[in-house]
This record gives structure tokens, sequence and C-alpha cells, in this order.
């Protein structure tokens, strides 16, 4: 088990390093961020002096071993650029430094930290519709198999599935935000249950697809599970029905679920760009745009860094929750 | 598809409907430019801008049945040709994704060992990668960004699922009895692969190919809703969404076509293609 998880974690970082490899190279493909993050009326001193200080001008490989804190820092503006001492300190990533952003004039940590928890707030509360909604609904469904609730419900976890959030994400707007005004126009709110408030619609529209999802494989399980021998015996004992799929049923289905749930939280965390943008919400989705857009270099790779250990997370605790779930999986490399 | 497959299938009612689906906006695809009833980057300023600013409803100028869109041109033919370049960059980057995913999934379970080890890594660096980020650096890096640049990075980012299930598959078929005999009676390998494993594992591949249909739709209209996808004044479903944006909450009708457009084309593709792999591969 625990050499599993050891190998699995060090491909894991093999993973996200030649992702990072890969994105940092890409970004100079992409443009200059120099001219980009100053604006087409800089004077060539400027871009110069811009270079000079985030280390710019410094050969591209040179750059990425400095990023990576193999080699001496290249950025003149960094504190660690020079020790006390006169020599050339590191500031790359294995120091645990994400170097500062071009355009927020802050560090790369502080930008991230500012924007990470509002991320978390709407992917938490996403994931808590999921599976209220999604298990709620396969229950039932399962309860009621073949019959007009279940076609129904099966119905609309379909229509879930297919519904992009930037369909749904402007026709919600338009009619709960506008035309019946119970919530508020995108944006971010003011105090913590302002937030909260601000958070419910996006939510619910990031929640769609994955309530569907669940639901679908809730359903599954759940018929699977009351075919079985001990179901029917509990049953036959008089045990009610509400127990039999709370105790047995639920349980079979979770570890799926929390495959699922594994598998979908890189996405959550970071890939709620779209959703984001529709409703205004300033979290890691829009600072990636931002940060795209403005070839602001700095965050774009700490965003791919952390996507890339949310994906490999994910991947590894799904793993070891399923194993802990069902004590006939045993972990092998 | 053998006929009990074929049997399975046309038995599942939501299959059919999804056929319909998709075969309708395929049409719709391949027809629509020709349908359009006027140019689609056209502006009819006069007759489709009102005085206050806002684009004509529909019926009120004759012959512009939808109205006009944001910019004054004329909504119907915009849907039309827009169906038209959202449909193919759907098919080709699906086409693009099958082409790279089956053949690397079929070498890789075929010859085993360390080159399958390596693919499979190969697979995990690519999911590892975030797909708007890259598709966004990608349209920067090649300069004049068309349909084109969007079909090779939608298609080079989404073959990992068929990659993986045809690997499984082709191990699974490589066992059989008759490609054994096969490699025995030493046809070439090519031969092998082409002639007798593809047949074996195209089932699936074919279920899992419709719907990616459905996801490269949603992954197109997502990049032009953000602006990044297809040029203006091209029209594709997604970048019509964003044009619509701005005027949400006084022309909502301007939305709801491509939305109603777009959850109609991945509904289809997607009932469609689950029913085809409930077909050929029934656990009821």
């Amino acid at each position: 088990m625990i050499r599993f998880i050891l190998l699995r974690a060090m491909w894991g970082v093999l993973v996200i390093m030649s992702v990072v490899t890969l994105v940092f190279f890409l970004i100079f493909v992409a443009g200059d961020p120099a001219v980009t993050v100053l604006g087409p009326q800089a004077r060539a001193e400027q871009i110069a002096d811009f270079k000079a200080k985030k280390g710019l001008d410094q050969p591209v490989p040179a750059q990425f071993l400095s990023y990576l804190g193999v080699m001496p820092c290249v950025r003149k503006d960094s504190p660690k650029y020079e020790r006390d001492d006169g020599s050339r300190g590191f500031c790359g990533i294995l120091q645990g430094d994400l170097g500062e952003s071009y355009s927020h004039h802050e560090s790369v940590a502080a930008v991230i930290g500012h924007r990470l928890p509002r991320t978390l707030l709407l992917a938490s509360l996403a994931v808590l519709f999921e599976l209220i909604i999604g298990l709620s609904a396969g229950v039932i469904a399962a309860l009621r198999r073949n019959r007009w609730s279940d076609t129904l419900i099966m119905f609309a976890t379909f229509v879930g599935i297919s519904l992009p959030t930037y369909v749904t994400g402007p026709i919600s707007l338009l009619l709960f935000a506008f035309l019946l005004g119970w919530f508020p126009f995108g944006g971010y709110g003011v105090d913590p249950l302002d937030h909260l408030y601000h958070a419910l619609l996006p939510s619910l529209i990031l929640a769609v697809a994955g309530a569907a999802t669940y639901a679908r494989v809730m359903r599954g399980e759940l018929i699977e599970t009351l075919r079985h021998d001990h179901v029917r015996t509990a049953k036959a004992k008089g045990m009610p029905m509400s127990r039999v799929v709370i105790k047995h049923a639920i349980r079979n289905a979770l570890l799926p679920i929390v495959t699922l749930i594994g598998l979908s939280l890189p996405f959550l965390v970071g890939g709620a760009i779209i959703t984001e943008k529709i409703f205004a919400w300033p979290g890691l989705g829009l600072l990636t745009i931002e940060s795209i857009e403005s070839l602001d270099a700095p965050v774009i790779m700490a965003v791919v860094l952390m996507f890339g250990v949310a994906v490999q997370m994910g991947n590894l605790l799904a793993d070891i929750a399923v194993a802990a779930l069902d004590p006939r999986i045993r972990l092998e490399d | 598809m053998d006929s009990r497959a074929f049997r399975r299938f046309r038995r599942n009612k939501g299959a059919l409907g999804g056929l319909v689906l998709v075969v309708a906006v395929t049409v719709l695809g391949l027809a629509g430019p020709w349908l359009a009833p006027y140019d689609p980057v056209e502006q009819f300023t006069d007759a489709l801008l009102l005085h206050n600013g806002l684009p004509a409803g529909p019926g009120i100028e004759p012959g512009h049945w939808l109205g006009g869109d944001v910019l004054a041109r004329d909504e119907l033919s915009r849907l039309l040709s827009g169906a038209r370049v959202s449909m193919l960059v759907a098919y080709l980057a699906t086409a693009l994704a099958v082409l790279i995913g089956v053949t690397l999934g079929l070498v890789s379970g075929y010859v085993g060992g360390r080159l399958d080890t390596f693919l499979m890594r190969v697979v995990d660096v690519v999911l590892s990668m975030p797909f708007l980020l890259i598709a966004i650096v990608m349209q920067r890096v090649w300069d004049a960004p068309g349909i084109w640049t969007i079909c090779v990075v939608l298609g080079v980012l989404s073959w990992t699922t068929l990659a993986r299930i045809t690997r499984a598959k082709t191990m699974e078929a490589r066992e059989l009895d008759y490609i054994q005999a096969a490699r025995a009676l030493g046809l070439r390998h090519v031969r092998i692969l082409a002639r007798h494993v593809l047949p074996n594992v195209m089932g699936p591949i074919i279920a899992i190919a419709t719907i990616l249909v459905a996801r490269m739709i949603i992954a197109e209209s997502a990049l032009s809703f953000l602006g990044l996808g297809v040029r203006p004044p091209t029209a594709s479903w997604g970048s019509m969404l964003n044009d619509s944006q701005s005027l949400l909450l006084g022309v909502p009708r301007l939305t709801l076509y491509p939305a109603v457009l777009i959850s109609m084309a991945v509904f289809g593709f997607n009932l469609f293609g689950e029913g085809l792999r409930d077909a050929f591969d029934p656990k009821d």
C-alpha cells in the first residue's frame, strides 16, 4: 500500500514536471510577455528594463532552470537574487517560490491565495449540490424503476449531461436573477454571508452535469444491489426500505461515486473558467483567463502547476479511498 | 454492427430519437450555408436596426424570419452557416482524435511491453494538460487561427479515452484463437491489426467516438464563447452565444437560438452514442 502510494506519487511528480516544461516553453512560443504586459505604447527601454528585471533577457533554457530552482536566480527584482554574502540565490519552485506576477505587482502566491478560497467555496458548494440532488434523484429513480418518475428522472439526467454551462448559465441568470429576482446578478458580494448568497446560483449551474452523472450511477448501483440475496433477506425480515437503501445500497454506490468525485475535483477547482466568467466570480478560473490574455507567465505556470497537482492528487485519493472502502481491492503497483 | 446489436439498438427508443437528432443537425451542417437566405456577415443596418439601437425582432422585416443579431446581420442566415462551422469542427476534431487514439491504442495493446507502458504514460501526461489553457496558447501560437487550428487542438487533446478503450479491447482480441493463428501463419502485423483486430474492437470505438462528437461540439462552443474559437465575423453557434452576451437581458432570443441548437446537437449525439454503447455491450 505505502509502496503503491509512493510509486504513484513519484509518477505524478514526473507527469506534472513534463506538463510544466511543455507549458513553460509554449508561453514563449505564444508571444513576448514583456510586450504584452507593458502594452503597445511601451518604449523600447521600458521593455528592455522589464526584461532585465524579470530575467527575460536570459536564454529560455536558463530561465526554465532558474524557474525550477536548480540554477541560480535570473530575476534581478527577486529578493533572493543576491544573498548577503554576495553570491547568487535560488528562486524557483523547488524553493517554494512561484515568482511575482507581471500584471498584479504581487507575489504569485499572494494572488493565488487571494483567489483560491473563492473557487474552493464554489467547488465545495457544487459538490454538495451534486451529491444531494444526484443521490436522491438516483435513489428515487431506482426505487420506482421503469415507472414514469424513473423515466422522467433519467430523461432529466440526460438533458443535464447535454447542457453545457454556457447555455445553462446565461439562461439561469435571465430566469432566476433577472425575471424572478431570487439571486444576485453575478459578482462576489461584500461579506461572508453575501459571498455564500452570490455563490448559490453559479455552484448550482456547476453541479448540473455532476448531479446527472451521480444520479445515473446511483440508480444503476441501487438496482444492482436490490437484486442481491442479502438485500432480499433484509427485506423479507421486514427491514424498512429506507434502511435497506441506507445500509446496503448507498454503501455499494459509494465506491464509483468517490472515484468520480476524485476525478472531477481538478475541473471543479481549476476548470470553472466558463462558469466564473458568466457569473463574474473572481476566482481562479477568471484569473486563468486574465493571466493568459496578458501572458502573465508566472501566474499561468502556477495555475498549470496547481491543475497538474490537483489531477494527480484526485486520481491518487480516488484510488486510496476505493481501497479503503472495499476490502477486496488491494493496491498493487 | 452484427444483427443482434442492430436489433438491440432498434428497440431502444431513446437511441433512435438520438439518431434522428444526429441526422438532423448533420444535414443542417451540410446544407445550412445553402439554405441561408442572406450572406451571414452582411449588415442590414437600415432594415434590422431599430431606432433604440436594438436589433429587429422576428417577422418585423419581411424575409428576415428570425430578425437581426447584435450587429444587424440576418440571424437565421448566421444560425444556418454557423451550423456548418460547428458541425465541421466537431466531426473533424473527432476524426483526428479517432485516428490518433485508435492507432496508438491498437499498437499499444498489440505490441505490449515497454512501448505499451510508455504510450500509457503519454496518455497520463495529456490528461493532465489543462485543456482550455493549451487551446488558448495554441490559438496565440498560430497567428491566424481558423477552423483548422481549433480542429487540431481539440483532436490532439482528446484522444486519450479512445486510446485506453482501444488498448483494452485489443489486449482481449490479441488472445483470440484466430488472431494467434494469424500470427503463427506469419501475416504482417499491420495486416493483422487492420483486418483482424480492428473489426473486433470497432463497436465500442464507434460508440465512444459518437459521444466524443458531443464533447467536441461543447468544446468548440466553449472556446468560441470565450472569444477564443472561430474569429469574427465567422459565425459558429458558440461565437453567436458570445456575441449575444451583451444583450442577454435586452434581447434574450439571441442567446436562446444558438443555446437550443447546441443543446439539441449535444443531446442527440449523447443519446445516439449511449444507445450504440448499450447495443454493443449489453449489461442487462
